[in-house]
């Protein structure tokens, strides 16, 4: 397991440069040039040419460009992330903080997501084409196609204008985390506990729980082993889900001004402060190859077949 | 097993704790309520879309509304012209090279350190050599030397005489103070220590991208503010700011630096009828126009016929009345006539239709038939209009422009691009058309002006009008003239020359509005549109 382990690790690594290259040269292939969009980003009022020149000296830009991909990456690898073109702030010192921001949201948000997940899975599964199921499934969908930022509208307004219960945006007590947790898990759950519902479906149709009744097993027992079956299925499901969260919260963020990666992301964008931009491409593309892995091994943990397919 | 046995009274337990977590922060909907009544603890709470970030006032990534509470510079642009700010007096030599300021003598700056002539030298130092970072203040580029006469009396010696030295010195920044043990090795162009200013307001706490709090710097020299707290709030625009307004959450909001409001017109109006606030508007500020560029030899938008018809098919009362609500008014000429030196007599280009078609008409560009675009030489009248896609707006009028043009006989192509994108093209000439305004009451005409001659600005707008040479004289001339006449008969040929030219095609003059609470006295406005004077507020009982 333990060699398993290491190699799912070391196979990590390779890709995560891939994706850093493609990183840099996507931001390099901006047809603006970097020194110009240093200087506007940093509200230098007219932008002379010797400016220019100074500044790209200062950036390191005049070097070759597989040299500044060299220097980028061995600085990134000691989480040296340069400094913003806006604020001249080292990255790392903007970017920890809303990771951690956005880290908070998510984890929170993942746990309630799986835990409803599994509940509504289990229960719609054991209740099949009941009126319980068909609700269920009726209320979520109705409730995942609603787009979020609308809902987090209606939902503040409704929670916090008018009924005065809960704060509208920022974050701080645990007030705060409320409504967006409810939004988030809102637009998740109900993709998720289908996963959930359908593999418990296909478990439910399998010969040893059948055998399982035959042999007069109590029922408890029998739906432990389902879920445990089905869960297999589901931990890739949920280990993706903490990444894609991760990089889908800008809406969240956005409306209730949550100080995270994705306003900070949607800031840098649009005033095109390529450093922050590549630092978070990067750091998102780790988190999906980090939590890719994790599941591979959590799999791998709970069936030991798959640990010789690596 | 033995997992699998847990798993239930876990799964439960969870929900049980999920289920009193929320119950207990229903509880706390109290406490949620006390900080909602932000209006009766005489505190201001604005929203901005933007975080203050480096305050540092002798460079430009900070927020001007929040540099302009901490940092004051030697003199104040006032509606009545230039006035003491620091400075309690001024004398300019005769050949307005040697300005000699004589600095007030009870003011500190907030860390207790003196404010003197030494201070001065220090910043002024400071920000010279980062010349070439402030060289859009054309006083950077003529400051030869900072003198410290005695520990109140400083000289300015420019290298030559320069007009606008005073309104240059009343800007937000870079001219502005502090204090000098914040500087890193004596310089401020790589970062500062702190931000202690001489103004009416301290920064107490700052948390990146949520708030920052001023608090009233009680020894200010001008007497301690009303107000003793103001927060500056991150909440981004539209619904979210709308909403915590009409919770009482943050209870100020007003036009950002960028010139953007962080509510629509249509929300501002709502809160105001609920009540609870009020909706202030200032004169206007500055002119939002289309800039056509007149060195484009190849299109049809370098003649002056051509442009002079697409002024007249703008139709500015609906523009003003139906895309910007009313929020901003028609323009008839690049400054609004409460600019100085802009009072100028200038031709009226009324809006109609017929008007440009019988201009187009004598200009050659015949209509073969009815609907059709309009052809001279074989060649088609067509353009290309550049907008912010980023301004709703923008984008809006320009589908409204478009569909005037196309009246006239004139195909117009709309393209939306990132800001940074259409300044790229203003500075290399690559348009025919584009969005842009002027800088603003504080700077203009002169930046403005200054602007027509600089290559990252407006050169290329006005490079290709015929009397270009005779212009750019004439702008040089009015920036160093030391006889006041002489100057006002300058702005007005230059002015009169580019209106008659049409390079400069106005649409409508935009101001600064305020959201504040209903009890709120005081508001007024500076002459940049980029800040407010919060210590001139205060709360009616």
């Amino acid at each position: 397991m333990a060699i398993y382990m290491i190699n799912r690790i070391l196979l990590a690594i390779p890709m995560l440069l891939v994706v850093s290259f493609l990183t840099f040269i996507l931001i390099n292939l901006s047809p603006l040039d970097p020194a110009e969009v240093v200087l506007q980003a940093q509200g230098v009022p007219v932008i002379t040419s010797e400016l220019l020149a100074q500044t790209r000296q200062e950036l390191g830009m005049d070097k070759p460009f597989l040299m500044q991909y060299v220097d980028w990456i061995i600085a990134c690898l000691q989480f040296d992330f340069g400094h913003s073109y806006v604020t001249g702030q080292p990255v790392w010192s903007l970017l920890a903080p809303a990771f951690v921001n956005t880290l908070k949201l998510t984890v929170i948000s993942s746990f309630v997501i799986i835990i409803l997940s599994v509940l509504l899975g289990v229960l719609c599964a054991l209740n099949e084409g009941k009126l319980l199921d068909q609700s269920l499934r009726g209320i979520s969908f109705f409730l995942t196609s609603m787009p979020s930022y609308w809902l987090a509208a209606l939902m503040v307004w409704y929670f916090s204008v008018k009924l005065d219960l809960l704060p509208t945006s920022g974050m701080g007590s645990l007030q705060h985390y409320i409504l967006p947790v409810i939004i988030i898990t809102v637009s998740y759950s109900g993709i998720y506990f289908r996963v959930v519902r359908s593999s418990m479906l296909n478990n439910l149709h399998q010969d040893y729980v059948l055998y399982s009744r035959a042999c007069g097993l109590p029922e408890r027992r029998i739906i432990l082993h389902i879920v445990r079956n089905s869960l297999q299925v589901s931990v890739s499901v949920f280990c993706m889900a903490v990444p894609i969260i991760l990089g889908s919260t800008v809406v969240i963020e956005n409306v209730f001004a949550w100080p995270g990666l994705g306003s900070l992301s949607v800031r840098a964008i649009l005033g095109r402060d390529f450093p922050i931009i590549q630092a978070y491409v990067l750091i998102l593309a780790a988190a999906f190859v980090l939590f890719n892995a994790l599941s591979d091994i959590i799999n791998a943990w709970m069936n030991p077949k798959l640990r010789n397919d690596l | 097993m033995t997992v699998k046995k847990y798993m239930s009274p876990v799964i439960f337990l969870l929900m049980l704790a999920l289920l009193t977590a929320c119950s207990d922060n229903t509880e706390g909907g109290g406490e949620a309520q006390d900080d909602n009544s932000t209006a009766a603890t005489k505190e201001i709470i604005y929203a901005t879309a933007k975080d203050i970030n480096d305050m540092n006032p002798h460079l430009y990534a900070g927020s001007m509304p929040a540099q302009g509470k901490v940092f004051e510079s030697l003199v104040e642009n006032t509606e009545e012209g230039i006035k003491p700010l620091l400075a309690e007096s001024w004398d300019i030599s005769e050949d307005g090279k040697v300005y000699t300021f004589t600095l007030r003598e009870d003011v500190e700056f907030q860390d207790g350190e003196p404010f003197n002539a030494e201070a001065v030298k220090k910043n002024l130092d400071a920000v010279q050599n980062n010349a070439d970072t402030h060289s859009w203040i054309k006083l950077s580029t003529k400051l030869e030397s900072t003198n410290v006469l005695d520990d109140h009396t400083v000289e300015l010696v420019l290298t030559e005489p320069y007009y606008p030295a005073l309104v240059e010195l009343s800007m937000t920044r870079p001219y502005v103070f502090l204090s000098p043990n914040d500087f890193m090795d004596g310089e401020t162009k790589s970062g500062v220590e702190g931000y202690h200013g001489t103004g009416p307001y301290k920064l107490a706490e700052h948390k990146t991208d949520e708030y920052a709090v001023f608090e009233a710097n009680e020894n200010y020299w001008g007497g301690a503010p009303a107000i003793k707290k103001i927060t500056s709030k991150v909440l981004p625009a539209g619904e979210t700011t709308f909403l915590a307004l009409q919770k009482g959450e943050v209870n100020f909001a007003f036009t950002d630096d960028r010139g953007a409001d962080s509510l629509e017109s249509e929300s501002m109006n709502q809160l105001v009828e609920e009540g609870e606030y009020q909706l202030v508007r200032s004169e206007p500020m500055n002119t939002k126009m289309i800039v056509a560029n007149s060195s484009r030899t190849e299109n049809a938008v370098s003649e002056t016929e051509v442009r002079e018809a697409i002024w007249h098919s703008i139709d500015r009362e609906t523009i003003s009345r139906d895309i910007f609500d009313g929020t901003e008014t028609p323009a008839e000429t690049l400054f609004s006539s409460n600019i100085q030196y802009a009072d100028v007599e200038l031709k009226k280009r009324e809006y109609s239709l017929e008007k440009a078609k019988e201009i187009l008409d004598q200009a050659g560009w015949k209509e073969q038939q009815s609907g059709a675009v309009r052809t001279k030489n074989g060649n088609e009248l067509a353009m290309q209009l550049f907008y912010d896609n980023a301004s709703s707006s923008q984008k809006t009028q320009a589908e409204f422009i478009q569909y005037s043009l196309q009246e006239i006989g004139i195909q117009l192509e709309i393209i939306g691009e990132e800001s940074t994108s259409i300044a790229n093209r203003r500075a290399t000439g690559e348009y025919d058309l584009l969005f842009n305004q002027t800088w603003g009451l504080a700077y203009d005409p002169q930046s403005t002006i200054a602007a027509f001659t600089s290559d990252a600005s407006y050169l290329h707008t006005t490079s290709g009008i015929e009397q270009a040479d005779e212009l750019y004289k004439k702008i040089d001339e009015v920036m160093v003239t030391t006889d006041e006449n002489k100057r006002e008969d300058l702005y007005a040929d230059i002015l009169t020359t580019v209106h008659n030219e049409a390079v400069f095609i106005p649409i409508t003059n935009g101001s600064v509005t305020v959201v504040a609470p209903d009890n709120l006295n005081g508001i007024s406005f500076k002459q940049t549109q980029f800040e407010l004077p919060f210590e001139q507020m205060n709360f009616k009982d």
